[in-house]
């Protein structure tokens, strides 16, 4: 029970934070004359977050400080120290991965119950409403996940480890940006029940402003989740840059680390355009603003505002999903990453180029015909870039010796997927061909492929390569192997099926549709009920393994990184041996090329020393 | 892409109990230049001029006078359809959008003022453009063949950007006919 208490310590002062901030904004709605009700949700939310976070832990590892007395703050103990505000970058990331494989879940759940409605031509199970508010759902959930999987999740967990860090640089805003999340479930679970909202995640006005309570209850969802992504990325880059061990220079940096830092970029600059186009749609609900609608108001302006950021926003997802991808090719292969620079220059001019192409969201939008040109050929440009990530993977594959265990298989996975992914996107990019398939299954199945088939097949390998060091176990391979079958032809069958409808006119958010296109949709159904099948046993071999499983040796992959030269799962200051670094991570069939040695000092890692003093001395 | 690696997943396998690493060939300069001078051209050839002389031929009639002009508005959840001077058809979705043959019609289109975006899509002709509040955009078509909604479902009205409850519904069937027969069509109408 006292296990729960930071729990229920946080809901029972969110609770109390709800009634301050809903009764301040009561107070001036009365005098006003406006009505009360969304005034008082928003206010007593933000005191409610607040109230939370200090319940859970917040308030006694740090808020005290505030105040001059003394703080407590003890990261380690038994499971229980999962449920609370915790410091150690190895919870939080546990903590991340395991929410969001539980809202991954739910809103795979979600899809199931979209393709039981879409199996057939009419309306079915689902009332209209309830059908645009379970896909609405379905997407805004399923974007939380691809966005802070391999960011909070496996970023968190695994990057400090790889460059031989204690922790991050702020290890209590990294509690915070996690313990923002559960909010986040909460209001998305709570607003079928206040009417849900049928705007899809994109929430485009004026229908956004004017959508139920429920719409509401998203809006402040999502404004919270940037916060978490802000703070996260920060963090990374903050960390990245300071917490490096000893010689690890630019240049050593494991593939991993490179694409979590760009991929923070983006996190940390882009995330505050989506907060603004939010906050522009709540302003006019409450306040009665006028941004969005005539007169005097433009929706193109929510348009450009959300794009600016939702289409970088991307490539926090896909990054880390490659980065991950060659990390594992490279130590699968026994042989070196191919073309290592070359590829740090592509996730750079990525990240550059994902800040000027949103507007091809925008080609049927009304906006002004000049821009059309200029954002097609940017857009077709990142073509460029990402090709040499692929180069890169071909390059690292051939004349290999193959290890084909399952993250292995995985990563191939996210090969074979995003190239589907990347080809059919040029068709998008392609103003022309844009027009005739903007808002048709056709997109439906592009952003599948590249944002499920790359990254969530990047974050199951990640998963299955990072499991033995994160839980101390070793998963079943047999089973995993059953998991990647399954997941990988049911994959592709649903989604591929999803072109066709989607290429001879099937628009998209429908639950009644002609019934010409009623063959592919089925044939859509039935594979996606086996790729939701197909889950079963990750789940039964992740919970059974994590139990009962083989105890995992530090170095199950033989792998030359960092994280496997310490324990499985690692002490709390991550090695009792700091690491100094004297050469990259990638020197298979090498010798002269070794990663780090060990025990010359112990203690934090900082001041990176640049060659001049050389090696510690002898023996320290 | 995926013959290489099928071929490498076979050729390149480790064999069972082996712990060598492979050959440590880290770039080469060569295949990378290679590389990358193939992709930017392939980009620049099957991608960006393509795209590029498409949005040309897209454009190509802006500056024309149509044979016919369509003033669309749409609102939750109906199509209303003005033939410019001629006649309105008035927010019904039973009515079907009749259109002349071998024309270009431009479509001016619209969403009511309090209402929410939509948008114009017509999938035979592969053409769309959202409907704003507050705006009037445009799409140029040239009707190339005879076409009824009985026949290909391609020839309807669709709202193509989700609008709420019955957004599915949002749906106008659409004939083309020869110009002649439109005259008479419309002239009975008007009448």
């Amino acid at each position: 029970m006292a296990s729960f208490m930071p729990l229920i310590r946080g809901a029972i002062y969110a609770a109390i934070g709800f009634a301050i901030g809903g009764g301040i904004a009561q107070g001036i709605a009365a005098l006003t004359n406006e009505p009360a009700t969304e005034p008082i949700v928003v206010l007593g939310y933000v005191f409610a977050v607040i109230g939370w976070l200090m319940g859970v832990g917040m308030w006694k590892t740090w808020g005290d400080g505030w105040f001059g007395k003394p703080t407590e703050n003890d990261p380690t103990g038994n499971w229980s120290r999962y449920l609370k505000f915790n410091t150690d970058h190895k919870v939080i990331g546990i903590q991340y991965i395991v929410t969001i494989a539980v809202v991954f879940i739910l809103a795979g759940l979600l899809a199931m119950l979209l393709r039981t409605e879409l199996a057939d031509a009419g309306q079915n199970v689902l009332t209209k409403t309830n059908y645009n508010t379970t896909m609405s759902l379905h997407g805004i959930m399923m974007v939380a996940v691809a966005v802070a999987i391999m960011m909070g999740g496996f970023g968190n967990y695994v990057m400090p480890l790889l460059i031989g860090a204690e922790d991050v640089a702020f290890p209590r805003i990294n509690a915070l940006s996690f313990w923002v999340v559960p909010p986040v479930v909460v209001l998305l679970l709570l607003s079928p029940v206040f009417g849900g909202f049928d705007t899809g995640w994109t929430a485009y006005p004026p229908l956004s402003v004017q959508t139920p309570l429920g719409g509401l209850l998203f809006e402040l969802a999502f404004l919270t989740f940037g916060i978490s992504s802000i703070l996260g990325g920060l963090n990374i880059i903050a960390t990245i840059i300071t917490q490096r061990a000893p010689r690890m220079t630019w240049g050593r940096l494991p593939i991993f680390v490179w694409a979590v830092l760009a991929a923070s970029v983006i996190s940390l600059t882009a995330t505050q355009w989506i907060a603004y186009g939010l906050l522009m749609i709540i302003f006019e609900r409450i306040f009665n603003m006028v941004f969005f609608s005539p007169p005097g108001g433009n929706a193109l302006l929510y348009e450009h505002v959300f794009w600016f950021y939702s289409h970088p926003a991307i490539y926090i997802m896909i990054l880390p999903a490659f980065g991950a991808e060659l990390e594992i090719i490279s130590h699968f292969a026994r042989k070196p990453l191919f073309a290592y620079r070359w590829v740090v220059w592509a996730f750079a001019l990525i990240v550059a180029l994902s800040f000027v192409v949103w507007a091809h969201h925008l080609f049927t939008s009304g906006m002004g015909e000049s821009l059309h040109g200029p954002f097609m050929i940017l857009t077709e440009l990142i073509s460029i870039p990402t090709g040499i990530v692929f180069l890169s993977a071909l390059g690292t594959l051939w004349r290999s010796k193959l290890r084909l265990k399952v993250p292995l298989l995985f990563a191939l996975g996210v090969v074979f997927n995003f190239s589907i992914g990347g080809l059919t996107g040029i068709f998008l990019a392609d103003v022309a061909t844009d027009i005739a398939l903007q808002d048709t299954y056709f997109v439906v199945a592009h952003f599948h492929y590249t944002i499920m088939g790359g990254e969530i097949f990047g974050a199951f390998a990640a998963g299955y390569y990072w499991y033995p060091k994160i839980t101390g176990r070793m998963y079943n391979e047999t089973l995993a192997r059953y998991h990647f079958g399954l997941m990988f032809i049911m994959y592709n069958i649903t989604f591929l099926a999803m072109f066709i409808p989607g290429t001879v006119g099937m628009n998209r958010r429908v639950a009644e549709y002609p019934p010409e296109f009623e063959f592919w949709n089925l044939v859509t159904s039935i594979a996606a009920f086996g790729l939701g099948l197909s889950f079963l046993p990750w789940v039964y071999n992740m919970l059974n393994s994590w139990i009962r499983g083989p105890k995992a040796p530090d170095n199950p992959w033989d792998a030359k990184t960092l994280e496997w030269q310490t324990t499985s799962p690692p002490p709390l200051e991550n090695f009792e041996d700091f690491p100094t670094v004297t050469g990259d991570a990638y020197g298979y069939g090498d010798d002269l090329v070794v990663h780090a040695v060990y025990g010359l000092r112990k203690g934090e890692g900082v001041n990176v020393n640049f060659g001049h003093n050389a090696a510690p001395a002898e023996g320290d | 892409m995926v013959t290489m690696i099928g071929y490498i997943v076979i050729k390149f396998r480790a064999k069972p109990g082996e712990i060598e690493d492979a050959a440590p060939t880290r770039t080469h300069t060569k295949w990378v230049g290679f590389w990358l001078a193939w992709t930017t051209i392939l980009c620049l050839v099957v991608i960006v001029h393509p795209g590029y002389t498409g949005l040309i031929e897209l454009r190509k009639t802006a500056a024309d006078e149509p044979d016919l002009t369509v003033n669309v508005t749409g609102r939750r959840w109906q199509w209303m359809y003005e033939y410019e001077g001629r006649y309105v058809s008035l927010f019904t979705n039973d009515e079907m959008l009749v259109l002349p043959n071998d024309s270009l019609i431009r479509f001016n289109v619209t969403a009511e003022d309090q209402d929410v975006v939509h948008s114009f899509w017509i999938p035979a002709f592969r053409m769309k453009i959202d409907a704003v509040p507050g705006l009037t955009t445009y799409m140029d078509v040239n009707t190339t063949e005879i076409g009824h909604f009985n026949d290909d479902v391609n020839f309807r009205v669709q709202c193509a950007e989700l609008c709420g409850l019955d957004h599915s519904l949002m749906f106008t069937r659409i004939e083309v006919v020869e110009p002649a027969e439109f005259e008479q069509w419309i002239a009975e109408k008007a009448a």
